[in-house]
């Protein structure tokens, strides 16, 4: 199954998004952001891997070739950052319940004001 | 626009998306077969050249060191954002007595969590030093490290409670240590400058592949980085509680 990894980052985005367009609720819409988020993760280290290779960490085993570092340094940020920006949505859902005192995305749209 | 227009447009929309992310799957390498020249290059040459056995650290903090830095400021300002978006309602003050409104009430804690936090605390303190120090060499490094220094200071709140944990976790220190954090980054990158070298150039002495201080300017840069990430991480925790309580009298 060569293509599972590559349909399994496409399902979360595409499940994700899904959760977007259909949101009742903002903090449900920041789950479903982090879903879609998660796609990105499997994809990247799904592109490093390499069959056979070991990790690109030579502490235990001799340096040679091994899977692609690069992806998995990015994912290292990206999971890291992912979480503050999460904080900051929920900040902003934070004051809109106490300004709004609702979070349905349908309530809030700018015609029912 | 209501929910089932959109998504009618949502399915509509994955008609043209769906083939169009296949077409484009179809044209990836097929999985365990990557085609990175770059990641091998990295592999290849990573411990001659910089005496690191970690590449996934090597290629964050020294090959990639700017895009971190770059990283680092995201990290920054979205705790900024945090704290800004939340005291702005509140104000500025903290207190070491939270829970204020009326209509909530405060639980007492069991003995078995006090004494498995008081346990788990300082080994996860530990642990997320050592993930630090080992940065260079085994997986790890600041950005792990400093979530686990975050996460065994809220150890010590779900074992000692709110007030006591603002006692020991100053909120001065943590600003402190994101901001020196941060800070430790950026002039480790300018120091080079003085030897003639490019911004974060690794010029310092390599030291010998597997020991504690071998890398160079990754240890430092990975230091940093756990403080900016553990100071970071603690605000946001304590910024989330402090909306537990009401605003005091002289605040607006």
């Amino acid at each position: 199954m060569s293509v599972l990894p590559y349909l399994i980052a496409g399902w979360l985005f595409v499940i994700g998004l899904y959760g977007v367009v259909s949101s009742r609720n903002y903090m449900h819409l920041i789950g479903c952001l982090t879903v879609i988020q998660s796609s990105t993760y499997v994809l990247l280290l799904a592109i490093g891997y390499h069959e056979g290779r070991p990790a690109p960490i030579f502490s235990d085993h001799p340096s040679g070739p091994a899977v692609d570092p690069v992806v998995q340094a990015l994912v290292l940020t990206d999971v890291v950052v992912g979480a503050a920006v999460s904080a900051l949505l929920l900040t902003l859902v934070l004051q809109l319940k106490k300004r709004r005192g609702t979070l349905d995305p349908d309530e809030l749209s700018p015609e029912r004001d | 626009m209501s929910r089932t227009a959109r998504l009618v447009l949502f399915f509509a929309a994955l008609l043209v998306a769906v083939p169009l992310g296949i077409l484009g799957l179809i044209g990836l390498p097929s999985f365990g077969h990557h085609v990175s020249t770059y990641g091998d290059v990295v592999d290849a040459m990573g411990t001659d050249l910089r005496h690191v056995t970690n590449m996934v650290a090597l290629v964050t903090f020294d090959v990639r060191g700017f895009d971190t830095l770059g990283e680092e400021f995201i990290l920054f300002s979205a705790v900024t954002g945090v704290t800004m978006l939340l005291r702005g309602d509140r104000g500025e003050g903290t207190s070491a007595d939270p829970v204020r409104i009326p209509h909530r009430r405060r639980e007492g804690r069991s003995e078995a969590v006090t004494g498995t936090a008081r346990w788990l605390g300082p080994m996860t303190l530990l642990f997320g030093i050592y993930v630090t120090l080992h940065g260079q060499l085994t997986p790890g490094g600041g950005f792990q490290g400093g979530s686990i220094i975050a996460a065994a200071t809220l150890l010590i709140y779900l074992g000692e409670g709110y007030p006591a944990w603002r006692k020991i976790v100053r909120s001065v220190l943590l600003d402190l240590s994101e901001a020196a954090g941060v800070g430790i980054y950026l002039v480790a990158g300018l120091v080079p400058l003085l030897a003639g070298a490019t911004y974060l150039e690794n010029i310092l002495p390599l030291g010998e592949v597997g020991s504690l201080l071998s890398g160079g300017l990754i240890p430092i840069l990975n230091a940093g980085v756990a403080l900016a990430v553990a100071g970071g991480f603690c605000s946001i925790a304590i910024e989330f509680l402090e909306e537990t309580r009401e605003p005091n009298e002289d605040e607006t």
